[in-house]
């Protein structure tokens, strides 16, 4: 496998961000021009801040439309399923691979959190794997996805560290999820209408005690991803010329539900 | 284990197809599949009428942390979707063959079928 590692150096609009998610998916999907059979991670953060709701999530009933443009709040809606997360002083990070490359669903999962906990290991912060639930899930209205842990999720003491979801088309997927450096969480129940879930996230900065910034998080997966992760690496300061941000910065789409 | 029944036809996307009468199909995902996808929250079907060719994305089904793509295994005319499933998408999880079925299809060439994978060839697709 040929990795290529883009440090995003700068944040990015909704928008673009889920367009350039979704263009390195299509990249891996159709294995063309300038994807040459790679996978890539890429980590990045947003500006400005934005509240993002899941692909199939029925924005439109369940938050506050009018409190959200009171606010100024940018929006997008990810190309991935799950809940509303409020992007703020995060570093997210997406992997977009073939589907062999880790295996099942599951065991993608499981490679890509195993990978993030051993980078906050460096960092000083023990996580654990939160075991699978039992009983009924969700439904797509039920609440921020940092409210709960779906099983395999990164957490200290039952907490929520990372929110991540996963898309899989034809053989190639895309994962992507949010690494907290601070706890922002509530801005999504600020704008929930009807019975607002408790949210259980907790942050790198909580955790530690200090600030953290994103470059150092950074580092930190950089280092564990090349020791993890087999075949070549190539690190790129850029993101690709690439995004697909017309679809995501489409009203329609956002407030399609 | 998962649960394969000998009578039905697989695909290597993990979608199972059950033979009616008059040249229809039921469709819908493996034992397997929801297994892995774990607890499904939503389904986008297709309307009744919808032609579909084999291996046409005929949907999507969103589980708590992936969404996937549902592929046709065969080609013909959509006649019916399982509307329960808008409601209560966990019956996937609960009952795949049973009330967890997705679309029934009118076939446009009934030894198509045939081409899919038996319940044996599945198990060995899956590792079982």
């Amino acid at each position: 496998m040929r990795w290529k590692l883009i440090i995003d150096p700068v944040g990015r609009p909704g928008r673009d961000n889920m367009g350039l998610d979704s263009a390195l998916l299509r990249s891996v999907q159709e294995g063309g021009p300038g994807s040459g059979g790679d996978a890539f991670l890429r980590l990045y953060r947003w500006d400005p801040s934005c509240l993002s709701f899941g692909r199939n999530e029925p924005a439109t009933s369940r938050y506050d439309v009018e409190k959200i443009r009171a606010l100024g709040l940018d929006t997008v809606r990810r190309p991935t399923g799950g809940r509303a997360v409020w992007h703020d002083a995060e570093l997210t990070y997406a992997v977009a691979a073939p589907c062999h490359a880790f295996g099942s669903l599951r065991q993608t999962y499981l490679a890509i959190h195993q990978m993030l906990a051993g980078a906050f290991e460096r960092l000083g912060v023990t996580t654990t794997l939160a075991s699978r639930r039992s009983g009924r899930a969700p439904r797509p209205s039920a609440g921020a996805c940092f409210a709960l842990s779906a099983g395999g999720e990164i957490v200290v003491d039952d907490r929520k560290l990372v929110g991540s979801a996963q898309v899989r088309i034809g053989k190639a997927f895309l994962q992507h999820g949010s690494v907290l450096l601070e706890n922002g969480q509530d801005v999504v129940s600020g704008v929930t209408m009807g019975t607002i879930p408790r949210v259980c996230a907790t942050s790198l900065g909580e955790v530690l005690g200090r600030s953290i910034a994103f470059e150092e998080v950074a580092r930190a997966i950089a280092l564990e991803v090349r020791e993890r992760w087999s075949g070549s690496w190539s690190e790129e300061s850029r993101s690709p010329e690439t995004i697909e941000s017309d679809k995501f910065g489409d009203v329609s789409w956002t407030w399609r539900r | 284990m998962s649960n394969i029944p000998d009578e039905l036809r697989y695909t290597e996307e993990h979608e199972y197809v059950r033979s009616e009468s008059d040249g229809v199909v039921t469709i819908g995902i493996t034992d397997y599949a929801q297994g892995e996808l774990g607890d499904i929250v939503y389904v986008d079907l297709p309307d009744v009428g919808t032609e579909v060719a084999k291996m046409d994305v005929f949907g999507t089904i969103e589980a708590v942390k992936a969404v996937s793509e549902l592929f046709s295994p065969l080609t013909g005319e959509v006649v019916d979707i399982n509307t329960a499933l808008d409601g209560n998408p966990s019956l996937i999880n609960q009952h795949p063959y049973e009330d967890g079925w997705m679309i029934k299809l009118r076939v446009q060439n009934l030894a198509t079928i045939e081409e899919l994978m038996s319940a044996t060839d599945y198990a060995q697709h899956i590792g079982e």
